[in-house]
């Protein structure tokens, strides 16, 4: 409580106050949306608390390379570390302050959105839109992208067609990669189909929303049409639903639950959907869909206020994995050198998705390349799954954060690797002299 | 508090000569960037420290003595040689809890203030908080800061800060206190308050290391000095025995005249066939300062007896009711 104390009097923290109570209060003012509701939302949600997170992330980051380096070289720490306090107690008690202040900076930028939020609902009538709600997202059963690419590697090693040069990992991660991302296209006249499992029932009261994401080419797209067919596999009642406007990339339509007719016991579970495109074969162009993303059913899964929690919470993990990397930091740098590492690492973690899935397997084996392909591969792998969660997409897209990815955000993010950079940062604060010569 | 401390406090128990403080062949090589060699700051030094005396560690810049100390304190790791402190190794937390610290910087949190440091430290031994509010109450009055308790410490002077520094060295009632030039950045008044309290805390027990460069502190409250010279121990023993010039004698005398003096000198030449030396004493710069500064109504005396329970009975207390002679001015 004394280290809050302490650091709410210090003019830096007033400062990032101040700056997030602009964040919240000014930027979805002067940030101007495309006039829809769902434009002002998307600022408000994702600016706002993008630039929020951004600023607090800064600052955690840099505060934790302070808070043991600035004592130690202020000789400050001598006054501490010859009291009988672990080195574990020192840096878990440094640790959770920092915790506390973010933890409550982080909940007064989210309620002063969720204000921001139920205050326009009613004053400018965004009952209409779908996104301030949580839903539940089911993707198609699929095989996994490890499964697709081990598949495709048997095949090409039964064609003989492996790339030379490379080793099978190699082929087989660039392959799972691709996976991911892989775009399949619908030609005129042709039909997909795709079966879903949703992880909780629905209900007759409910209703399933279908989401389609497609790229096409932007002076023919006019001319896509289609049928979608969703069908429920327990009552085998269908709907179907004409499509003709294919301009916004995304076509979103409800289906009421009744439509599906008297549900059993065990609710509507598992669905099938189809599309068909009925675009002209001559002049229409296939439509380009990435199956395991562009594909989702949207079921109700509960309120969005529920919802803003979640995201908070990974936004918190977040919190905690920076600040208990800063404070490792800066139990074995000065403060100018944990600052300048803590900051290049962030970069790094930032540009390291998008180096991993830009640089080819070629450009990486060149040795100009190699080094920095390296570091971009290895912060990516270290980090893949600390910040796989992305509370603010899920939240404009009014999808639900489910349990699993907040299981996993807080898990590794506030948990496992907070307590094995605690265990380096331990051992260096043991080891490490606090005195110098002087 | 050791047993042996708690009973000799009580007074029904005579002092041992365990010893609290133990090196032997402790050395200290500091280095650089490269792991090169830089200097040796200490030099195979072999120590002793006793329970219950005051033990002063005396030597020019850069001799060593801070860096003894923080081996001492496991603030630094000894490049050789073996520290034992109360018993233990220095990072033995059981040890660091009856260890009481003031470095030569006092190193405070300059946004919290004096109540809020002492509470924060007294929370850092694991002291219950009621236990912990009465004992920053207790030592804010001894140490004369309560009026500004509620103060950062980032705004107090030099001495102030120190006061608070001192303050936080005996949070935990300590067995051994360790204080790096005490009286640093004190006025008279606050050095010589000092001094009262080490010698009020040792006869109620507790054993004090301390280094200073003003030697007339040293020689005020320690039992035995150890001096150091670049690193290595160049003299150590008991001040009355270092101190002692056997072929000297000194008479005082009160109330006698010129031709009188005169006389008894040179019938003690006539005696010894040596000069003798005539003087006639004059008090301490520093105790004139005090009776002057005390008779003007400035008393600023660390309250010790709420503290310890006993009043320190061979010091001179500043007070305005002082019986010190006070010379014309």
């Amino acid at each position: 409580m004394l280290a809050v104390r302490a650091a709410l009097r210090t003019r830096t923290v007033g400062a990032l106050l101040a700056l997030l109570a602009a964040c919240v209060l000014v930027l979805p003012g002067v940030v101007k949306g495309d006039g829809t509701p769902e434009g002002e939302l998307h600022i408000l949600l994702t600016y706002t608390l993008g630039f929020a997170f951004g600023i607090l992330c800064l600052a955690t980051l840099w505060a934790a390379c302070a808070l043991f380096a600035a004592e130690i070289d202020s000789a400050r720490m001598q006054l501490s570390a010859v009291k009988p306090v672990r080195a574990a107690e020192f840096w878990a008690g440094k640790w959770l302050a920092l915790l506390a202040l973010n933890g409550v900076a982080l909940l007064a930028v989210y309620a002063g959105v969720y204000a921001q939020v139920r205050w326009r609902t009613h004053r400018d009538g965004w009952e209409a839109v779908e996104q301030p709600v949580s839903r539940r997202v089911a993707h198609p059963l699929l095989p996994t992208p490890r499964q697709e690419a081990r598949e495709t590697l048997d095949e090409l090693r039964a064609r003989n067609e492996l790339p030379h040069g490379y080793s099978e990992r190699t082929i087989l991660r660039v392959l799972e990669e691709k996976a991911h991302e892989k775009y399949t296209e619908i030609p005129p006249g042709r039909q997909q189909a795709w079966r879903f499992r949703l992880s909780r029932p629905l209900r007759t009261s409910e209703t399933v929303t279908v989401r389609l994401r497609f790229e096409t080419e932007y002076n023919t797209r006019a001319q896509v049409t289609g049928i979608c067919r969703l069908g429920c596999v327990e009552t085998a009642r269908a709907v179907e639903v004409p499509l003709d406007d294919f301009t916004l990339k995304e076509i979103e339509f409800a289906v009421d639950a009744r439509a599906f007719g008297q549900a059993p016991e065990a609710g509507l579970r598992t669905f099938e959907l189809s599309f068909e495109h009925t675009g002209d074969a001559q002049h229409a162009p296939g439509l380009l869909l990435r199956f395991r993303k562009d594909v989702a059913l949207l079921t109700p899964g509960g309120s969005f206020w529920m919802n803003l929690l979640r995201a908070a919470a990974v936004h918190g993990s977040v919190l905690a994995l920076l600040a208990a990397f800063g404070l490792t930091l800066s139990v074995c740098f000065s403060l100018p050198v944990a600052a300048f590492v803590a900051t290049v690492l962030l970069v790094l973690t930032m540009v390291g998705n998008s180096v991993v899935q830009v640089v080819s397997e070629e450009d990486a084996k060149k040795w100009s390349n190699r080094a920095g392909v390296l570091v971009s591969r290895t912060v990516h792998g270290a980090t893949r799954h600390a910040l796989q969660a992305e509370p603010l997409a899920a939240l404009t897209n009014g999808e639900r954060l489910d349990a699993g990815m907040l299981r996993a955000s807080v898990g590794w993010n506030a948990l496992l690797l907070p307590l094995l950079l605690a265990a380096a940062g331990c051992a260096v604060l043991r080891r490490r002299e606090l005195a110098d010569a002087e | 508090m050791t047993r042996a401390a708690t009973r000799r406090r009580e007074g029904n128990v005579p002092e041992s000569k365990q010893p609290v403080i133990e090196t032997r062949g402790l050395r200290k090589v500091f280095r650089d960037f490269w792991r090169r060699p830089t200097v040796e700051a200490v030099k195979g030094l072999d120590l002793t420290v006793n329970d219950g005396e005051v033990f002063g560690l005396l030597g020019p810049n850069g001799s060593g003595k801070s860096t003894t100390i923080k081996m001492l304190l496991g603030l630094l790791r000894p490049t050789a040689g073996l520290v034992r402190v109360l018993g233990a190794a220095p990072d033995d937390t059981r040890a660091k809890a009856r260890i009481g610290y003031l470095p030569e910087v006092s190193h405070l949190h300059p946004f919290l203030t004096p109540r809020e440091t002492l509470m924060y430290y007294a929370s850092l031994f694991g002291m219950p908080r009621k236990e912990a509010v009465r004992r920053t109450h207790e030592l804010l009055v001894m140490v004369d800061l309560e009026h500004a308790a509620d103060r950062a410490v980032g705004g107090f002077s030099k001495g102030m800060a120190r006061r608070v520094g001192l303050a936080q060295a005996l949070v935990n009632a300590p067995d051994l206190l360790i204080l790096d030039e005490p009286t640093s950045g004190l006025d008279p008044i606050g050095s010589r308050e000092v001094k009262d309290l080490v010698r009020a805390l040792a006869q109620g027990g507790v054993s004090v290391l301390m280094t200073s460069h003003l030697l007339a502190d040293v020689e005020d409250v320690c039992d035995r000095v150890a001096i150091l010279e670049r690193g290595a121990l160049r003299a150590e023993g008991m001040i009355a025995d270092l101190l002692r010039q056997p072929d000297a004698v000194r008479f005082e005398v009160e109330g006698l005249d010129e031709p009188a003096a005169a006389a008894v000198r040179a019938e003690l030449e006539a005696h010894t066939g040596r000069r003798v030396r005539q003087e006639y004493p004059a008090m301490s710069l520093e105790r004139y300062f005090l009776q002057v500064v005390a008779q003007d109504g400035r008393q600023r005396t660390f309250a010790l007896a709420p503290f310890l329970g006993t009043a320190p009975a061979d010091t001179e207390r500043l007070t305005p009711n002082s019986q010190l002679p006070i010379p014309n001015s």
